[in-house]
C-alpha cells in the first residue's frame, strides 16, 4: 500500500502549481511505407521537454500554452521542425521523411543523447537495418545471434539460440513476439532462431530494471515486434541463402488505412541431406527441415481506433529411420502464436491497448520398432488477455497501469507405448491447469532537471487448479503410494506476491549519468532440463502445490557517459542477482512417463546468485559504426539435495565475455562487418573416477559442473554488394539524362563464419575404447566440435 | 525421454568434429566397490576393488591392483552368520575353473596366473524367502547392505520366431503374467545349452512400472552371436533356427533393481553431457560404490525351431 500511496503523491505533485497547458498528441508514422515509429523523440527545445513514441507510433506531450519549434526526431530521417501555435489541444499526425528524396545519403544517430538521458538501464533497442549487414550463420540473419553480443548476455553453446541474462537461466527471458509469449525461440535444436529477420521491426531486450508492465520472468524482456506492413504501395522482399529460402509479401488492405503483411521461410537441409548421405549409409532414411510463417494485419477503424492481428506458426520435423526399416522416429515440435490487439484513445493523453494472445507450443516423438509403437508428447498452452492503460499528464510524467491475465494448460509428458497384442500402462496423460494475473502501475517523472525516476508496483497471483491428481511416493517398503483427486476448477494451491520496481537517473554535466535499478520479480513457469544445452526436449512445468515460483532481486548501478557530441556512447554497469526456488532434476531422475508419478516428484529446489560488471563501447554514426562489449561475471548455484549441498558453478558461469563488432559502409555498393566473440568456457560434470561391476567399466561423477571447457573464440566477418539505386535514362522532352529510382533492387550478403577455423568446444565427454585383457584399453576425454570455417552467400531483393 | 536425446546428440555427432583433449577433472576421491550376490541354492560371493583415477593406468596390471584382499567380510541369514571364506584364483578347487573364468571375465589360462580373491560362504546357500545382511569391514571402515531372496516368478511360455523374412534367424520370445499386487523386477540371461555360464542380452534387467498386472509378450537378443563369426553381420543379435538355449530368469528387489537400471542408463549414454550427470545408486551404506543383490531365478530351455 505505500507503494501506491508514494507513487499517488509523486504524481499528483506536479498538478498543484499548474498553469494553462495543452496538449500535442497523434501517431507518427513512415512515409516511406506508413510503418508506426516506435522510439521518435518529439522535443520542444525551447522548453527542454519531450515526449517518446510508443510501440504503436503514439505520443503525447502536454505543455504550457504558447507557440514552439517542435522537433520530430526520428534517428531515420533528418530532424523534422513543426512551428505550433499551441494554445488549446492539437492532435497531429506525422508522416515522417516525406521530404526525404535520398534516405541512403542520411546518416544520423538514431539514439542520440539517449544513452545518458533515458531511465533505461541494461536495456538495448536494435537496429534492423544494423543487424542485417552483420556476419550470418550460414547466411541466416538473427538477431538473437546479435543479443548474444551485447554485454550481460551469452549463449548457451555453439550456434546455440537459447541465452542467459545476466546469470539467469534460459527459462528466465520473457521472449514476446507482438505480444504473444515465445516459448521456444529455436529451430534446428537452437541453431537458428524462429524470428524471420523479414518479417521484424523491431527488437528490444530489457535485461535489467524490469518496469512493472512486464512479468511472468525473473531475468529479461525481450520484444519482437513483427513488421505492420506497407499501407501505400505492394512490396515483395525475399531471399535466396544457402540453407533456405525465405519471401515477404505486404500491402495496403485499404490504403493509408489498413494493411498485411505475410513471411514464410523453409529450409531445405532434407534436400541436401538427401543428395549428400549415401544409400549404403545409416542416416539414409534421415531428414529435418523447418518452415515458418509470420502474418499480420492491421486497420485503422477511426482516429481513435486501430486493431491488430498477428500470427506465426513454425514447425521442425525430424525424421529418422535405419537402413532396413527397423527403426523409424519421427519428431516434430513448434509453436503457434496469436495476437490480436486494440488501440483506443480516450482522449489525447490517455492511451489504452487491449490484447488477446494465443500461445502454443508442442513437441511430439513417435517411434516404431518392428511391432513396438512409442509415443511421447510434451506442451504447454496459453490464452491470454491484457489490458495496458498509458496516461500523459503532462509533460514530466508518464503514468502506465494495467492486467493481464493468462489460463495455462501444461502437458509435461504424455507418453504411450504399445505392441500388436498389448496397450502398456504409461500412466494418464497429465493435464496441469493454472490461472496467472496481474495488476501494475508505474510512473516514470521527472523530479527535477537532473533527477529522473521510473517507480512500479506489480501484484501478480497464481492458482494452481484441478483437474489434477497430485502422487505423494511412499518408500516402496513401508509406506505405500497414495493419491489426492483434485475435480475440474478446484483450487489446490494460490501463490501471490508484490513486485516493487524502481530505477533512477541522475544527469551530471558533460553528457554523463548515473542510473540505479531495483527489480523484484516472481516466475511461476520453469523449463526443466535433463541436459546441458537446451533442447526441443526440455519440459516446460508451471508452478504446483508442490513446485514453488521462482524469484528474485536485481540491483544495478551504472556510469553512463556519451563523448564527442554523442559520437561514443558509453556505460559501466555493476549487478547482483538473488534468485530462490530455482529447480533441477534429482540426481539420477528420468521423467517420462506418468505412472502414479507427478513430474515434480522428480525435482530440488534451490538458490542461486549472479554478480558481475559489463563495460560497453558504441560508436554510433558515421562510415565505421559497432561497439565493444566485456562482461566480468560470476555466477552459482546452492541446492540441498544437490552435488551435497555444496555451491557449484552454473553451467553458464562465464567469467569473462568479450565481444567486438564493427560495420564499415565503404561506399552505396558495399558494407563490411566484423563480430569477435571470446568467452570463457561453459563448466560441466565429468567422470573424475571409473570402476568396475560384473565386468562393466562404470564412471562416478565429481562435483557438479566442477570442470570447464577450453575458452570460446571466433572471428566472423561479411560484405554485403548493393546494386544501384537508380537507373539513368534519357528524359524524352528535355533530352538530359535523369536518375530513376529502381523498383527492383537486390544485394548479395557474403559471410564467413568462424574464419580461423577454431575448433571450439561443444561438449566433453569421456570415451572408453579396447579391453582390459588385450591391454590396448585406453580412458580419454573427448571434445566434439560443430562448426569450422563456413562461407555462405545470400541473395536478397525487394520489389 | 532419454533415447530421444541420445537421437538428437547422434544427429549432432554425425555433423561434428571430435578430438581428445587434456582437461582437469577435479574431485577424484578413492571409494571401495563392493560386488556382491547371493542366489537359490548358491553361495554368497563378493567382490572388493576400488575406484580408480580418469586418468590412471587401464592396463590389465592396473584393473587387477584394484581388487582388495584381507578384508573381512560377514554375511548372515538371520540365523546363521558367516565370515566368509577368501577364495583366490591361484588355488582354485580343480573343475571350477571354468566358472570362476566367467565370473571374472578373464580367460582360463590368465586367470589360474593371477592372484586375484573373491570372498565366498562355505556355510550358507540362498533360500527363497530370506534376507540377507551383509557387512565389510576395511581399512578400519565398515560398510553394511541387506537383500532379500523373492519368491521366483516363473514365464508363461517361450518360443522362437523368425525375424521379418528370414526364416533361419530371430528373437527369443516369452510370454509372461505379471502379478498385479507387487511391483516387480527382474533379470533375462541366456546360455546355448552346452555352455557352462549364462550371458546376458544388451539390457538384462526390466521391472513392471509399464505391465503391472498385464499378460504380455516380449522378446530378447542373442547376446552370444555378437562375437559368433558363424553368424552373417545381418544377423547377430539373432538365435539361429536349430539352437537350443537355457533362459535363465530372475525376479530381484526393487533398490537392487534401481542399481542395475542406472547402470545400464549409464553404459548406453555413454556418459554423454546431454543426460544429466548421473551417479549410479548403490544399496550399500557406509560410503562404498556397487550393489548386494539377491537373484530369484527359474530355468526354462527353448529349443528355436517353428
Amino acid at each position: 500500500m505505500r507503494y501506491i500511496l508514494f507513487l499517488l503523491l509523486i504524481s499528483t505533485s506536479n498538478f498543484l502549481f499548474s498553469q494553462a497547458k495543452a496538449t500535442i498528441s497523434g501517431y507518427i508514422n513512415d512515409s516511406k511505407d506508413g510503418e508506426a515509429m516506435i522510439g521518435v523523440k518529439v522535443v520542444i527545445p525551447s522548453l527542454n521537454q519531450g515526449a517518446v513514441t510508443n510501440t504503436y507510433g503514439f505520443y503525447s506531450l502536454t505543455v504550457p500554452t504558447g507557440t514552439y519549434d517542435v522537433e520530430y526526431r526520428s534517428g531515420i530521417y533528418p530532424v523534422e521542425i513543426k512551428k505550433i501555435d499551441l494554445t488549446k489541444d492539437v492532435k497531429l499526425n506525422i508522416d515522417l521523411g516525406s521530404n526525404v528524396q535520398d534516405l541512403e545519403e542520411i546518416v544520423v544517430n538514431a539514439k542520440k543523447g539517449e544513452n545518458t538521458n533515458s531511465t533505461k538501464m541494461g536495456q538495448i533497442e536494435l537496429e534492423m537495418d544494423k543487424i542485417k549487414t552483420l556476419p550470418a550463420f550460414m547466411g541466416e540473419v538473427d538477431v538473437i545471434k546479435t543479443i548474444q553480443l551485447l554485454p550481460g548476455v551469452s549463449s548457451v553453446s555453439e550456434g546455440g539460440q537459447g541465452f542467459y541474462v545476466r546469470g539467469g537461466g534460459p527459462d528466465q527471458n520473457l521472449v514476446l513476439l507482438d505480444e504473444g509469449v515465445v516459448y521456444n525461440a529455436a529451430h534446428l535444436f537452437g541453431f537458428f532462431s524462429v524470428f524471420n529477420a523479414d518479417a521484424v521491426k523491431s527488437v528490444n531486450l530489457i535485461k535489467g530494471g524490469m518496469p512493472a508492465n512486464f512479468g511472468g520472468r525473473m531475468s529479461s524482456v525481450l520484444e519482437v515486434n513483427m513488421n505492420e506492413g506497407n499501407n501505400k504501395e505492394f512490396k515483395a522482399t525475399g531471399g535466396i541463402g544457402a540453407i533456405s529460402s525465405r519471401i515477404t509479401l505486404e500491402g495496403p488492405i485499404v490504403k493509408n488505412k489498413g494493411s498485411f503483411v505475410i513471411s514464410a521461410r523453409r529450409t531445405y537441409i532434407d534436400l541436401i541431406m538427401k543428395a549428400a548421405i549415401p544409400d549404403s549409409s545409416p542416416f539414409a532414411g534421415s531428414s529435418y527441415f523447418f518452415y515458418d510463417f509470420n502474418a499480420k494485419f492491421n486497420y485503422k477503424i477511426s482516429d481513435k481506433d486501430r486493431i491488430f492481428l498477428s500470427g506465426y506458426y513454425g514447425k521442425d520435423v525430424f525424421n529418422f529411420s535405419d537402413r532396413d526399416g527397423g527403426f523409424n522416429a519421427k519428431m516434430p515440435w513448434g509453436n503457434g502464436i496469436a495476437a490480436l490487439r486494440w488501440n483506443h484513445l480516450f482522449s489525447n493523453k490517455l492511451f489504452m491497448n487491449v490484447t488477446g494472445t494465443f500461445s502454443d507450443y508442442q513437441f511430439k516423438f513417435g517411434s516404431q520398432q518392428d511391432q513396438f509403437r512409442f509415443e511421447l508428447a510434451s506442451g504447454v498452452r496459453d490464452v491470454g488477455a491484457k489490458m495496458d492503460f498509458s496516461y500523459f499528464p503532462n509533460s514530466r510524467h508518464i503514468i502506465k497501469w494495467g492486467a493481464n491475465y493468462i489460463f495455462h494448460t501444461f502437458t509435461p509428458t504424455s507418453v504411450s507405448a504399445q505392441t500388436d497384442s498389448v496397450v502398456f500402462n504409461t500412466g494418464a496423460a497429465q493435464k496441469l491447469y493454472s490461472h496467472e494475473s496481474a495488476l501494475y502501475a508505474l510512473d516514470e517523472f521527472d523530479l527535477n532537471k537532473a533527477l529522473k525516476f521510473n517507480v512500479g508496483l506489480r501484484y501478480s497471483m497464481y492458482h494452481h487448479v484441478g483437474e489434477f491428481t497430485r502422487f505423494i511416493k511412499g518408500d516402496g517398503i513401508s509406506t505405500p503410494d497414495t493419491a489426492i483427486q483434485y475435480g475440474k476448477g478446484d483450487l489446490i494451491k494460490f501463490y501471490h506476491g508484490l513486485e516493487p520496481r524502481v530505477s533512477l537517473r541522475w544527469m551530471l554535466p558533460d553528457k554523463s549519468s548515473i542510473k540505479a535499478g531495483y527489480a523484484y520479480n516472481y516466475q511461476y513457469v520453469h523449463l526443466t532440463s535433463l541436459s546441458a544445452v537446451s533442447l526441443p526436449t526440455d519440459i516446460w512445468y508451471p508452478t504446483t502445490d508442490q513446485a514453488k515460483p521462482e524469484s528474485g532481486y536485481q540491483v544495478s548501478v551504472g556510469y553512463f557517459r556519451n563523448f564527442m557530441d554523442d559520437m561514443f556512447e558509453t556505460s559501466v554497469e555493476v549487478y547482483y542477482k538473488g534468485m530462490n526456488n530455482l529447480i533441477e532434476f534429482k540426481e539420477g531422475a528420468l521423467p517420462g512417463d506418468n505412472v502414479n508419478d507427478n513430474t515434480d516428484n522428480l525435482l530440488v529446489y534451490g538458490t542461486g546468485r549472479a554478480f558481475g560488471i559489463e563495460f560497453y563501447i558504441k560508436k554510433a554514426v558515421g562510415k565505421f559504426t559497432g561497439w565493444i562489449g566485456y562482461t566480468l561475471s560470476k555466477t552459482d548455484r546452492t541446492f540441498p539435495d544437490l552435488n551435497e549441498g555444496k555451491t557449484f558453478a552454473a553451467k553458464y558461469d562465464r567469467r569473462h565475455d568479450l565481444s567486438i563488432v564493427g560495420t564499415y559502409k565503404l561506399n552505396e555498393r558495399w558494407v563490411f562487418s566484423t563480430s569477435f566473440v571470446y568467452a570463457t568456457g561453459n563448466t560441466l560434470t565429468l567422470p573424475s573416477s571409473w570402476y568396475v561391476q560384473e565386468q562393466s567399466l562404470l564412471f562416478n561423477y565429481g562435483e557438479r559442473n566442477s570442470t570447464r571447457m577450453a575458452p570460446y573464440h571466433r572471428l566472423d566477418i561479411s560484405a554485403t554488394w548493393y546494386d544501384k539505386a537508380y537507373k539513368t535514362k534519357t528524359d524524352p522532352v528535355t533530352g538530359n539524362e535523369i536518375q530513376i529510382k529502381k523498383k527492383f533492387r537486390s544485394n548479395w550478403a557474403f559471410s564467413i563464419y568462424n574464419i580461423y577455423s577454431r575448433a571450439n568446444p561443444f561438449f566433453l565427454y569421456v570415451d572408453n575404447d579396447g579391453d582390459f585383457l588385450s591391454g590396448d584399453f585406453k580412458i580419454s576425454v573427448k571434445q566434439v566440435s560443430l562448426f569450422p570455417i563456413i562461407p555462405s552467400v545470400t541473395w536478397n531483393f525487394e520489389l | 525421454m532419454k533415447s530421444i536425446i541420445n537421437l538428437i546428440l547422434l544427429s549432432i555427432v554425425l555433423f561434428s568434429c571430435t578430438k581428445e583433449v587434456q582437461i582437469d577433472i577435479p574431485g577424484y576421491k578413492e571409494n571401495l566397490v563392493i560386488d556382491g550376490s547371493i542366489e537359490t541354492g548358491q553361495p554368497p560371493i563378493v567382490l572388493l576393488s576400488t575406484t580408480n583415477n580418469i586418468y590412471s593406468p587401464t592396463n590389465l596390471d592396473a584393473y587387477l591392483e584394484g581388487f582388495i584382499s584381507g578384508a573381512t567380510v560377514i554375511v548372515s541369514d538371520g540365523t546363521i552368520t558367516d565370515t566368509l571364506t577368501e577364495i583366490c584364483t591361484d588355488e582354485l578347487p580343480a573343475g571350477t575353473e571354468e566358472i570362476a573364468a566367467a565370473f571374472f571375465g578373464i580367460p582360463v589360462e590368465q586367470l589360474v596366473q593371477l592372484h586375484l580373491c573373491a570372498y565366498i560362504s562355505t556355510n550358507i546357500v540362498g533360500e527363497v524367502g530370506k534376507t540377507y545382511s551383509l557387512k565389510v569391514i576395511h581399512d578400519g571402515k565398515t560398510y553394511t547392505s541387506s537383500t532379500s531372496i523373492y519368491p521366483p516368478k516363473s514365464l508363461d511360455s517361450l518360443f522362437w520366431k523368425p525375424q521379418g523374412t528370414s526364416t533361419e534367424f530371430g528373437f527369443s520370445w516369452a510370454i509372461l503374467s505379471d502379478n498385479t499386487s507387487t511391483t516387480d523386477s527382474y533379470k533375462w540371461e541366456t546360455k546355448y545349452i552346452s555352455d557352462l555360464t549364462f550371458n546376458k542380452p544388451f539390457n538384462p534387467f526390466f521391472n513392471d512400472k509399464f505391465f503391472n498386472g498385464l499378460t504380455f509378450e516380449f522378446a530378447y537378443d542373442n547376446p552370444m552371436s555378437y562375437d559368433d563369426e558363424t553368424f552373417p553381420e545381418d544377423f547377430r543379435g539373432y538365435y539361429r533356427v536349430g539352437d537350443t538355449v537355457v533362459i535363465k530368469f530372475s525376479k530381484i528387489g526393487p533398490k537392487e533393481y534401481n542399481f542395475f537400471e542406472k547402470k545400464y542408463n549409464q553404459l548406453y549414454s555413454g556418459g554423454n553431457p546431454f543426460a544429466t550427470p548421473t551417479n549410479i545408486p548403490t544399496n550399500i551404506v557406509g560410503g562404498a560404490f556397487g550393489v548386494w543383490v539377491g537373484y530369484s531365478p527359474t530355468y526354462d530351455t527353448l529349443i528355436c525351431k517353428l
